[in-house]
């Protein structure tokens, strides 16, 4: 079994080595005549009923005056290529790339191409997903099968290079079309040269390395009223800035040890002639967990990559309202990362999520060890779950035994259509909400 | 990527140049240059396209089964399973290869809708959901499901159509190079376009002209190599060596096999005959001079072909055997033509001794064989009438042979072992020239090896000396008396291994099928001087209905006798009659039900084979069926339009909150001089109603009023029962209001 998927997977790779080669390598036009010569072949055996062989040779001939030109391709450019920091998934983008022909001769008819770092994945990702995929979609169920590579990071379409003199500086445009979340890291860009007739190019690579953050798609979600209330926060004014009464004093006590001195209320010290300080009301504000679940067998599942996406979008949400929000989810190892006013913004939350894999290894104790430990500073829980299982029901159980008021969002896949069972959540049955993939949106939108 | 201008209609033209279809092919390219002239573009939706797709490749699906049937692609399919010999595969991957190049060479004019559709359509490019399935189906899903929808790629039909045109012009048999230069002066034209910027145009032109001329010799010296291969070492050459069962000039025999034969006794001729009960006993398809091995050979007779005309007008269906003989039995024949030659099913037809004419029978050509056969070419299945009756046949007289050319005439001359006698009948064709004489005669030869075996049963039965009658009755005896019948054959005993199974047939075991039978005297009767020849065919003997059935396993062989008298061949048949019983014992019990089976092929096959008028149905049946689909698509718009209506108000009477009372009030204020126009909100139209002379009154009544029924119209949970009957006494009360601010005013 194992030889087997190993040679699968040569033929693989073989297969999406040769189509990249073809297709950076030929125009349309060299393509469609790779298929005529192949179908002049087939028809010319025989020749009694077919002249298709007559075909063959012309473009045999074509074929190999362009490969003559397939060398002594040199270049010499000046690029730099201006992206932006981030760009969310499945948005296009076009971005901005300088040109400055630094060789002596007019540079005319070239294409530009960007080169990505290799997509294929390692033969241990390839199995994974292969299997994963052959237990999920019965065979000869094309429409089902995922036909794009879950690996590859973007596409990026090739442009034409403006003709440019010696010395001359120009601007083009290249449309990216980022396709999943993550980084998007570039090697260089390759300058190809089609041939007289236009059949097949020459091809010449520049180092140009840069990398491009996407960050998961995201979902429009109406402001909506988050549980809990708001607790106490010891950081206090440095946690939640300008949050709560903090203008305020509310009464004059004795200075004690410890208090900082710009607390000490100079004009009553004066009066009684020892250290009085002022007392402050104490930090009240609403401080949020979202505890992402990143347990799962199908690490390129749509289940996955949208509860990434509906954690994203409560990041963005919560965060441009009044609180703090806690990040918690399992990667390799257990991790808290917390956002709000004064301390970190919704884009490096994102950033963050942007990178999260599925946790290997690990079991879901270890996130519910995390949340439970974060509980008593947290005033509300947003759990985002894929799956709603015997162990995540328990989790949400003891959630709601510390008193802690839960929302629960289960991603399902479309084909499951039976009602979630309530379980923990039986007498608020509201706080738990079925998100099907593909309605997600919608679904999200009508939130309250 | 769109074509340049005129490139397709081009094509086109070359295609129907190529195909020897110029007028569809100019037609549409008329039809596609039409567009520069009609400016008028039709706004084709993503479904439009998709339905003339799905036309076209209905169009496509009814080509292949039309051109599948019109190749005898159906019958020779049929054989291969029947039969999955050599030949029969081949017969069935020619006519697949003959439908796929008849379609294919169609294909131009079978995807033009298509083409056409873009052409004058408003759109540039097609959506790929338009023939990728998978696709459509990902899109159907999507929309049910409320998903966000896949992105849709297009593409311009040109250029894939363009290949196709290519494609399509270069299924014709090899004449000349036109097809080579037209494909490269289109590939030009196409690189034209494509050229880069970067070189100057005489770079272009040289390079190009270079690799035209290098292609040129190029596929010379690959012609050449093609026709080496196809020469030395092609399938049909590798055919060759497969002998077909129905060979006119040699005919193996089972002699010397061991064990039991088995026979199929699947029914293979159905006969009707023109009186009942009166069909001849045998059928004969060959009959042979030359007994070697234990193979029999036509011997001379094999180097005489004579072409039979067809009486005119062609396709009268008349085939004349003999000119001048007069018949008195017809006899009407359903066979089948298992072989395969020239490209089209062939055999040899079972004809009845002494048969002068063939009658209906839809065959290509027939051709007579000196051997006393008659190979006709035609589609699988051939039915035909046979006059027959006694008296001459046309069968090369005894100790007649031909040759067919001066060198072989100069030969035989030399050698002085032959006179040159032209005969009768063969002599009036002249071409090619023919020569009959008469040499060492063949119907007398008898093989050395045969001798001894033979002349211990002459010298057994004393036939020396007696006259033809008597030794015929004395050898019928002779093998009646003391001869069985018998399909299983011992093997040899270790001492006699040098034995021919001739002699092993006629001095020891005395027992065999009819092969040994026929050949015994055959060779009996040369041996005695009388000429004899071998023939094979089909006993008849099993009725069917008002007609007979003959089954593979009545194939025969019996002793054609010369007549010299009557100079004619007569059937002499020494095989025990016991041997058709025989045959019978080793029918399956389900026969019954393989004989339905094969009356039901048979019917299918008469129809598939255009012995019904199945191909005149089709045309009249896929024409209209495709022209009816035609119209749906084009007249789709305005029926989508009326249904849409029908489905709107379907929409609207499930609605909830449309049997408001609200409606009954909106109407009497309307006729009071206020309507609200379609697009006008209940609120807008309420202050228009307020400010309305006489209608003050009505202000806050109809403030609740709207409240309550804009509820019962929009709220989710509707109005519950005292807030319905409350929504029906505010309007009537605002009904009473105004009809009293009526007669107030009145």
């Amino acid at each position: 079994m194992i030889f087997f998927l190993h040679l699968l997977y040569r033929v693989y790779r073989l297969i999406t080595w040769s189509t990249f080669w073809t297709k950076r390598r030929f125009t349309v036009a060299g393509q469609a005549m790779i298929g005529g010569m192949v179908v002049a072949l087939f028809t010319g055996l025989d020749a009694d009923s077919a002249v298709g062989y007559q075909a063959f040779m012309p473009l045999f001939v074509l074929m190999i005056v362009s490969l003559m030109f397939g060398f002594g391709f040199r270049t010499g450019f000046q690029i730099e290529r201006h992206l932006p920091r981030v760009v969310t998934a499945g948005h296009p983008l076009t971005y901005r790339v300088s040109v400055k022909n630094l060789t002596r001769k007019n540079q005319r008819g070239l294409t530009i191409m960007e080169d990505l770092v290799d997509p294929r994945p390692t033969f241990k990702q390839w199995k994974t997903y292969k299997l994963d995929e052959d237990k999920h979609v019965r065979p000869f169920r094309f429409d089902k099968r995922n036909f794009r590579s879950p690996f590859k990071m973007a596409t990026v379409k090739e442009a034409r290079v403006p003709d440019l003199m010696p010395q001359q500086e120009n601007d083009l445009a290249i449309e990216l079309t980022p396709l999943r979340r993550g980084v998007v890291r570039f090697t260089g860009v390759t300058f190809a040269r089609p041939d007289p007739m236009g059949i097949f190019r020459a091809l010449r690579k520049q180092p140009l390395p840069q990398s491009l953050l996407v960050l998961p798609k995201r979902y429009a979600i109406p402001p909506i009223a988050l549980p809990g209330s708001m607790k106490y926060q010891q950081g206090g004014v440095a946690m939640a800035s300008h949050i709560g009464q903090s203008e305020e004093f509310v009464s004059l006590r004795e200075y004690r040890r410890g208090d900082p001195p710009r607390h000490i209320h100079w004009r009553s010290w004066a009066r009684i002639g020892k250290p009085i300080v002022k007392e402050f009301e104490d930090e009240f504000f609403v401080r949020h967990a979202l505890v992402l679940d990143t347990f799962t067998t199908r690490p390129h599942s749509d289940a996955f990559e949208e509860a990434v996406s509906v954690a994203a979008s409560f990041a963005c949400t919560v965060l441009t309202q009044e609180s703090l929000l806690d990040l918690l989810f399992v990667g390799p190892e257990a991790y808290c990362f917390t956002a709000g006013r004064g301390i970190a913004h919704a884009d490096q939350m994102l950033e963050i999520l942007a990178s999260v894999q599925p946790a290997a290894g690990q079991t879901f104790d270890l996130l519910e060890q995390l949340v439970l430990n974060h509980s008593s500073t947290v005033s509300g829980c947003i759990c985002v779950m894929l799956a709603w299982d015997a162990t995540r029901k328990r989790f949400v159980e003891k959630l709601r035994a510390l008193g802690l008021p839960v929302l629960v969002l289960v991603i399902r896949s479309p084909s499951e259509t039976q009602p979630l069972d309530l379980g923990p959540m039986s007498d608020a049955p509201e706080k738990l909400i079925a998100l099907e993939i593909g309605k997600i949106e919608e679904q999200l939108a009508g939130l309250r | 990527m769109k074509p340049p201008p005129f490139l397709l209609s081009v094509t086109l033209l070359f295609w129907g140049w190529q195909s020897d279809l110029v007028l569809p092919g100019a037609l549409m390219a008329v039809i596609l240059e039409s567009a520069l002239v009609f400016r008028t573009r039709w706004d084709l939706s993503e479904d439009d396209f998709s339905k003339t797709w799905s036309f076209c490749s209905l169009v496509l699906l009814s080509a292949v089964v039309y051109s599948f049937t019109n190749n005898e692609g159906p019958s020779s399919f049929a054989t291969m399973f029947d039969d999955l010999s050599a030949s029969n595969q081949r017969t069935a991957t020619v006519a697949s290869a003959r439908t796929a190049a008849q379609v294919i060479r169609w294909l131009p004019m079978i995807f033009f809708p298509f083409l056409a559709a873009q052409t004058f359509s408003t759109r540039e490019s097609i959506p790929l959901t338009t023939l990728s399935l998978i696709l459509q189906r990902r899109w159907r899903k999507a929309k049910q499901l409320g998903q966000p929808l896949p992105p849709a790629r297009g593409f311009n039909v040109g250029y894939p159509y363009f290949c196709a045109a290519l494609l399509s012009a270069s299924f014709h048999p090899s004449e000349d190079t036109s097809f080579f230069w037209g494909f490269c002066a289109l590939l030009m034209w196409v690189l034209w376009t494509q050229r880069s910027r970067r070189y100057g145009i005489a770079v272009w032109i040289v390079l190009l002209a270079a690799a035209g001329t290098a292609g040129y010799f190029g596929q010379r010296s690959m012609a050449g190599a093609q026709a080496y291969l196809t020469n030395h070492l092609s399938a049909q050459w590798l055919a060759n060596f497969i002998r077909r069962a129905d060979d006119p000039f040699q005919n193996r025999t089972s002699l010397g096999l061991v064990g039991r034969l088995k026979m199929s006794d699947s029914i293979v001729i159905r006969l009707q005959p023109e009186t009942p009960k009166n069909v001849p006993a045998y059928l004969r398809e060959a009959s042979y001079r030359l007994y070697r091995g234990s193979t029999w050979y036509s011997g001379s007779s094999r180097d005489y072909i004579d072409s039979i005309a067809e009486e005119q007008p062609a396709p009268s269906g008349n085939w004349p055997l003999l000119s001048d003989k007069r018949t008195a039995s017809r006899l009407n024949i359903a066979c089948y033509l298992d072989g395969f030659d020239k490209g089209s099913p062939a055999g040899l037809l079972p004809l009845p001794s002494g048969t002068a004419r063939l009658e209906k029978l839809a065959a290509y050509t027939v051709d007579r064989y000196a051997a006393g056969s008659v190979m006709a070419h035609g589609p699988g299945l051939v039915l035909f009438d046979a006059h027959y009756g006694p008296g001459a046949t046309f069968d090369l007289p005894s100790g007649f042979g031909t040759v067919t050319n001066l060198r072989g005439r100069r030969l035989y001359e030399e050698s002085g072992l032959g006179r040159f006698e032209p005969h009768g009948d063969w002599a009036s064709s002249n071409d090619p020239p023919v020569f009959v004489y008469s040499y060492t005669n063949e119907d007398l030869a008898v093989t050395p090896l045969e001798a001894a075996a033979l002349d211990a049963v002459v010298d057994e039965l004393k036939l020396k000396g007696r006259d033809q009658s008597e030794t015929l009755r004395v050898l019928q005896q002779f093998f009646d008396n003391q001869f069985k019948y018998s399909m299983w054959q011992s093997p040899p005993r270790s001492s006699n291994t040098n034995q021919t199974p001739l002699a092993r047939f006629l001095l020891e075991t005395r027992s065999g099928h009819c092969e040994y039978f026929a050949t015994a005297t055959v060779l009996l009767l040369r041996r005695v001087g009388i000429p004899a020849r071998y023939a094979t065919g089909y006993s008849v003997h099993e009725e069917s209905g008002d007609g007979y059935v003959v089954r593979l396993s009545d194939a025969h062989a019996w002793t054609l006798v010369w007549d010299e008298t009557h100079k004619v061949w007569n059937d002499f048949d020494t095989t025990p009659a016991i041997w058709v019983e025989a045959e019978k014992k080793n029918r399956s019990p389900l026969r019954w039900l393989k004989d339905a089976w094969s009356r039901f092929t048979f019917e299918f096959a008469k129809l598939r084979n255009g012995q019904g008028n199945i191909r005149g149905y089709l045309l009249w049946i896929i024409v209209p069926g495709m022209v009816l689909l035609l119209g749906q698509i084009v007249f789709r718009r305005g029926r989508k339009r009326r249904k849409d209506k029908k489905s709107d108000a379907d929409f609207l009477a499930i609605w909830p909150g449309l049997d408001s009372d609200f409606y009954q009030l909106e109407k009497k204020i309307a006729a009071r001089g206020v309507p609200r126009s379609d697009a006008e909100p209940l609120n807008l139209w309420l202050q228009r109603v307020e400010k309305s002379p006489g209608m003050e009154t009505l202000r806050e009544p109809l403030r609740e009023l709207i409240k309550l029924h804009y509820r019962h119209r929009f709220d989710p949970h509707g109005l519950n029962a005292a807030e319905r009957e409350k929504l029906k006494a505010e309007t009537k009360r605002c009904l009473e209001l105004l009809a009293q601010s009526r007669s107030g005013n009145s």
